[in-house]
């Protein structure tokens, strides 16, 4: 196995760059589960913010300066990602529907809109480039040796990526926010009896979570290939799941459950070029077969909010 | 509380004004709250008050309206007539938020704890921070500390609420209240899972809180507690008040009359049937709890023919893991059980053997979307004449079911109706008649009368005695030791998963059983296996 | 007298069971519609171009028969889960899973007659899936580990499996110098008949149909629907009766797991004749839908996999006769879903149900 510097880099590049949607991602879905609703439908929210990012890119097209586009283009991936949330957790929070169906119908949904719309804008050709989160370089810091590249010279929406998990962590454990937000999908009568509104809670962590799914949608188009085609999450929603579990529903633990799934995913991509004798669709299941292990306790256990899954009911009467 | 006149039978609803009323304004006073269920009233024009520095008890049977009036205060329901005045100032309670603002304080039956969390991030769920959103814990740590001292209330606030036992986690509730400055706190049938000596705690800081001037409604459905730490008493019967009185002018007798509406006697109807053959026998039998820690811990015990042996401790000392042992659904680690010679393992497949009423009928004995007539037979299906060749025959079924209600007067619409339909009462005899239809060896009871009414819970007892009384032999676990007693020809006392000792169901022996609830051994514990 | 009252009984409680999907089919239907007009196309020949495209002619009802096939078995597959009280969510692997199996059955030059060769192949099926959802199973039945998360999972890990077995340069079953990842040609021997010459409407169909009616008698009829019935119902008190609650879940989702592995046979060795590399455009997770929309019923589930066939068989009429993208379908099913699941309408039917049984709705358990 080659191990010089360039292969190093170009892989934990690589690696970074296809973690970053995954990060954004967990850490929302790390909030959803911790209030107590488990969210399957990342996939559709993060093809949604794909596309609307894409769309925004493209329509913003030429009236003003890239940065100030992307910018634009992820904050309406947000709000798309919100949106979709927000049937969501309408279904299961207010009419208190069954989860897993809910997130089912809601990703079936998103792939209809998305390769619709994606058809009426672009028609049959597609692939037009637009306009995508900029470049950065931190100076000094990217001239490290090997290292340096892979940290500091990417897109700027990795860089957000940096930060989110530990803020995500921050609030979490030590804000009152973050308190409630852990109670709730534990013992949300406990929460109610306080006179807070468990409603409210779970509302907010799947409205965020959808939002960063969003999000991690546009870190998907526009990062790196900065066009959309139809169906491009091709289950990344669902290797998040994963990563949530393999992290302990903990943001930065989750996060570098992601980075690891990055890099086996950007390695399966160079693995072919190496010859090494495993067939590259190993290295795709790698994560997968990471996470069902993760859950069977095969890498330590943790376990879930009690009430993940459950709709709230105030027994009244 | 001052000399008062004989109230009874001059009251009406329960009005209750003292001599000494002008002097201290009232602290609460629902007046006239009435609320319906569909059909069912269960607060009919109640009207209750509580003085500050009073400690007034709510008495009742289970569904009397207690709780109704209580999620009334809390804001947890909306009464349909009445009003409701603190400080002599009108309010409306429309959530636990403004109850709490209101300074009223609950002490739920069931707590109100995160598992997962912290003592003191319990504490401080749904407080406001000095700073928000930054969670600050360095003061209210204090403050509850303080607050814990004053109070006697021991309690370690680091550690995750589910490693606290149940007396910490009762404590950390009402230190909970207290944080939130209730000058009202309702104390929710407090004593139902403490020891006796728990309980004394419990009263000695119940005492010390209504003497800073706080009022305390205390709901319990236990004569001997509420004697002995309340200064007021008012009894509810169907959602009635039937009467209000100082405690001094209560005797046993008189609160008695007022629940239940006629003398209640548990009379002992038939004499014991002494059967020689053991049916149950348990040699140093210990198991673990669900949560790893001892369950039972060297327990023996003998079930003859034509014998109840009544099992009686309080709630969460190893009664659970006793049934579930038995019944085959819980590993031993060490012992032997012998269910007519044969281990437990496979005794709720094996016919005629062992039947089970478990403690939570929801949970464990039924399935709420089936009909009766699948209930009655969720253990036999699989055999003649309900089945053939692995087939269902739903006309032998059928008709099996439509014998059933008769027999044990189920009341419902018919075989087809859905379980959960039906009141507790009924559902709880379709269990009994699924469970002794085959006439079993050994019948097993858990809390069997729990959360029904008076009605319900004679039916209930009858049948259980009519099971004896046909040569099986009975294991009764319950908390409720008038019944136990009423029933049972011997009572084994269980505590810390341990046999204490065991008595003859003579009235004159409750305070040995007490002790022996408690944890001090009275006799030798022997196998429990001889009356005194 | 006394059957024209059960009749009118039974019509009465299929009213009520078809009424929900019906009336969420309609509102799904009328907001996809008001999305034609917003796209400037008429809904209505919209819709009756689909209508043509699905059953038009004889030709358009066997494409509606072959759309339906899979997610037909899909649909039992989830059905039968949910009636157990389990989350199978793993149908597409299995299915894959499944398909590669009976590829390897089917392709084998084995000198067998047709019937045996056929019957060969499915039975692959059916093990290839059951063996997939083996190790969810048992980690949901004697771990506690919940289901959703492991069978999903495996639905990529299966992906990329049969991805791998036929590559054309790695796969042990892929047929080399092909220019796609692609298996050997099923043989003639393995192949399901055809239902309706000149058409590609396979047997695979009669045995979906045959399937339903097979699941719906085990549950109402068997003992062990009676346990996979309770186990759904209250797992607590199944457990309560000396039911090896453990075994009985192992067993639902082993049969869960192989009707879905017979989805894949059935593409197989009834439509294409070869394994072909990502052949499923989410046939397991259709199946989810199928199942919800027919509340779980087997038999429902002959008419809801109907009814998402004729969308998907419609569909490309819709697009050649329209203009209308062929993806629209999918915005119908969603929406048909979630009308369903929104509710209010499910409440109505509950109250009707319950007053007809003579009780007050909520029952007596308003306790003071």
């Amino acid at each position: 196995m080659p191990l010089d510097p360039a292969f190093i880099t170009d892989w934990g590049s690589a690696g970074i760059r296809l973690a970053t949607p995954l990060i954004l991602a967990t850490v929302g879905g790390v909030f959803a589960e911790r209030s107590g609703v488990f969210n399957i439908g990342i996939e559709g929210m993060m093809l949604v913010g794909a596309f609307t990012a894409v769309a925004t890119s493209y329509y913003l097209g030429a009236s003003a300066d890239p940065a100030v586009i992307s910018l634009l283009a992820a904050i309406a991936a947000m709000l798309a990602g919100g949106g979709i949330a927000f049937i969501h957790a309408f279904l299961t929070v207010t009419r208190r529907v069954d989860q897993i169906i809910t997130g089912a119908a809601i990703n079936i949904l998103a792939l209809g809109l998305t390769n619709t719309l994606f058809r009426a804008i672009w028609g049959e050709t597609g692939r037009e480039r637009v306009a995508g989160f900029p470049e950065v370089r931190v100076p000094v810091l990217a001239d490290i040796p090997v290292v340096g590249p892979i940290l500091f010279q990417q897109s700027l929406i990795v860089f957000v990526a940096y930060f989110i998990p530990i803020i995500a962590a921050f609030v979490l454990f030590r804000t009152t926010w973050g308190l409630t937000i852990r109670a709730g999908g534990d013992f949300p009568l406990a929460v109610d009896t306080a006179g807070l509104s468990v409603t409210r809670v779970r509302y907010a962590a799947v409205l965020f979570g959808g939002a960063m799914a969003g999000l991690a949608g546009a870190a998907l188009a526009l990062g790196a290939v900065r066009y959309f085609t139809p169906g491009m999450t091709a289950g990344r929603g669902f290797i998040v799941l994963g990563a949530i579990v393999v992290g302990r529903w903990h943001p930065m633990i989750a996060a570098g459950a992601c980075l690891l799934f990055g890099a086996a995913d950007a390695f399966q991509l160079r693995a072919q070029a190496l010859n090494l004798g495993i067939p590259y669709q190993f290295f795709i299941m790698l994560p997968y077969v990471l996470a069902v292990a993760a859950v069977a306790g095969a890498i330590g256990r943790a376990s879930p909010p009690q009430q993940l899954g459950r709709p709230y009911r105030r027994e009244a009467g | 509380m001052g000399r008062i006149g004989c109230r009874g039978n001059q009251e009406k609803a329960g009005v209750g004004s003292t001599d000494q009323q002008s002097s201290a304004p009232e602290l609460l006073r629902m007046e006239r709250i009435t609320k319906r269920f569909g059909d069912l009233v269960a607060n009919d024009e109640v009207t209750f008050e509580v003085l500050p520095g009073e400690i007034h008890a709510l008495l009742g049977e289970n569904g009397a309206g207690k709780s109704t009036l209580m999620k009334i205060l809390y804001g947890l329901q909306q009464p349909d007539s009445g009003q409701i005045n603190l400080d002599r100032r009108l309010v409306t309670i429309r959530s636990p938020h403004e109850a709490v603002s209101l300074g009223i304080g609950m002490v739920h039956q069931k707590f109100m704890l995160v598992p997962n969390l912290t003592a003191l991030e319990n504490v401080v769920l749904g407080v406001s921070s000095p700073r928000p959103p930054l969670l600050e814990l360095r003061d209210p740590r204090r403050r509850l500390m303080k607050l814990a001292e004053e109070h006697e209330l021991a309690i370690d606030p680091d550690v995750p609420v589910w490693q606290l036992s149940v007396g910490a986690q009762q404590r950390l509730e009402i230190l909970k209240a207290l944080y939130r400055g209730a000058r009202l706190l309702i104390l929710d049938e407090p004593t139902a899972v403490l020891a006796p000596v728990e309980v004394g705690q419990l009263f000695r800081v119940m005492r010390l809180l209504a003497a800073e001037g706080r009022g305390i409604v205390f709901i319990s459905h236990k004569l001997s507690e509420v004697k002995a730490v309340s200064d007021r008493i008012t009894v509810l019967r169907l959602g009635r008040v039937t009467g209000s009185l100082p405690t001094a002018a209560a005797s046993p007798s008189i609160l008695s009359s007022m629940m239940v509406g006629r003398d209640v006697s548990l009379e002992r109807v038939s004499p014991p049937v002494q059967g020689d053959a053991p049916i149950l026998e348990l040699q140093d039998v210990s198991c673990l709890t669900d949560r790893r820690t001892p369950g039972l811990d060297s327990v023996s015990l003998t079930v003859h023919r034509g014998e109840i042996v009544g099992v009686a401790g309080v709630d969460g000392n190893g009664q659970r893991e006793l049934v579930e042992c038995i019944a085959g659904l819980r590993p031993i680690t060490g012992g032997r059980i012998a269910i007519q010679g044969r281990p437990p393992k496979g005794a709720l497949r094996t016919i005629g053997l062992l039947g089970l009423i478990p403690e939570d009928r929801h949970e464990q004995g039924l399935v709420g979307d089936f009909d009766v007539a699948e209930n009655l037979v969720l253990r036999a299906y699989g055999r003649r004449p309900f089945s053939a060749f692995g087939f269902l025959r739903w006309n032998h079924i059928r008709s099996h079911a439509v014998e059933q209600i008769d027999a044990y007067d189920i009341r419902c619409p018919g075989p087809e109706t859905k379980v959960h339909h039906l009141s507790g009462g009924n559902q709880q005899k379709v269990i009994v008649a699924r469970e002794t239809q085959e006439d079993p060896a050994l019948l097993v009871a858990a809390q069997p009368t729990r959360g029904l009414d008076v009605g319900a819970v004679e039916s209930v007892l009858n049948l259980i005695r009519g099971q004896r009384d046909r040569g099986a032999a009975v294991l009764l676990v319950s908390t409720e030791l008038p019944e136990l007693f009423a029933v049972s020809d011997r009572v084994v006392v269980m505590h810390a998963g341990q046999i204490m000792g065991a008595v003859p169901p003579d009235p004159t022996r409750l305070g040995e059983v007490g002790e022996m609830m408690m944890g001090h051994t009275i006799q030798v514990a022997g196998d429990g296996g001889t009356a005194a | 007298m006394e059957s024209a009252a059960t009749l009118t009984r039974l019509v009465r409680r299929v009213f009520y069971r078809l009424v929900v999907p019906v009336v969420s089919i309609a509102a799904a239907l009328s907001v996809s519609g008001v999305l034609i007009v917003v796209a400037s196309g008429n809904p209505l020949e919209a819709y009756g171009a689909m209508l043509q495209g699905a059953a038009g002619s004889i030709g358009s009802l066997a494409t509606t028969g072959v759309r339906t096939t899979p997610i037909l078995l899909t649909g039992l597959a989830v059905a039968i889960s949910f009636r157990a009280g389990v989350f199978n969510v793993g149908a597409e692997g299995q299915l894959y899973v499944g398909a590669a199996f009976a590829t390897v059955v089917a392709v084998a030059p084995l000198g067998l007659p047709g019937f045996i060769h056929v019957l060969l192949a499915l039975l692959a099926g059916f093990v290839g899936g059951a063996l997939w959802v083996a190790i969810p199973a048992y980690l949901r039945a004697y771990r506690g580990v919940s289901e959703v998360v492991t069978t999903l999972m495996l639905n990529f890990v299966g992906i990329y499996l049969i991805s791998y077995l036929i590559d054309p340069i790695t796969g042990p079953i892929g047929e080399r110098n092909a220019s796609y990842a692609q298996s050997a040609l099923v043989q003639e021997t393995a192949r399901l008949p055809v239902l309706i010459s000149g058409t590609s409407l396979h047997a695979g169909l009669l045995l979906g149909i045959g399937l339903a009616v097979a699941l719906q008698i085990l549950l109402r009829y068997t003992g062990l629907g009676f346990r996979l019935r309770m186990l759904g119902g209250n797992p607590t008190a199944a457990r309560f009766t000396g039911m090896n609650s453990s075994r009985q879940i192992v067993i639902a989702m082993l049969i869960s797991g192989g009707i879905a592995g017979l989805a894949g046979a059935g593409e197989v060795i009834g439509l294409r004749m070869r394994l072909y590399d990502r052949f499923s455009p989410g046939y397991g997770y259709d199946g989810i839908a199928v199942a919800l929309l027919a509340n779980s019923s087997p038999l429902g589930v002959i008419l809801s996999a109907s009814f998402f066939g004729a969308l998907r068989a419609g569909a490309n009429a819709m697009q050649q006769a329209t203009g209308i993208e062929t993806s629209l379908v999918l915005i119908i099913q969603a929406l048909t879903i979630l009308f369903v699941i929104f509710g209010p309408l499910r409440g109505w039917v509950a109250t009707r149900t319950t007053r007809r049984a003579g009780l007050t709705p909520g029952g007596s358990e308003s306790a003071p």
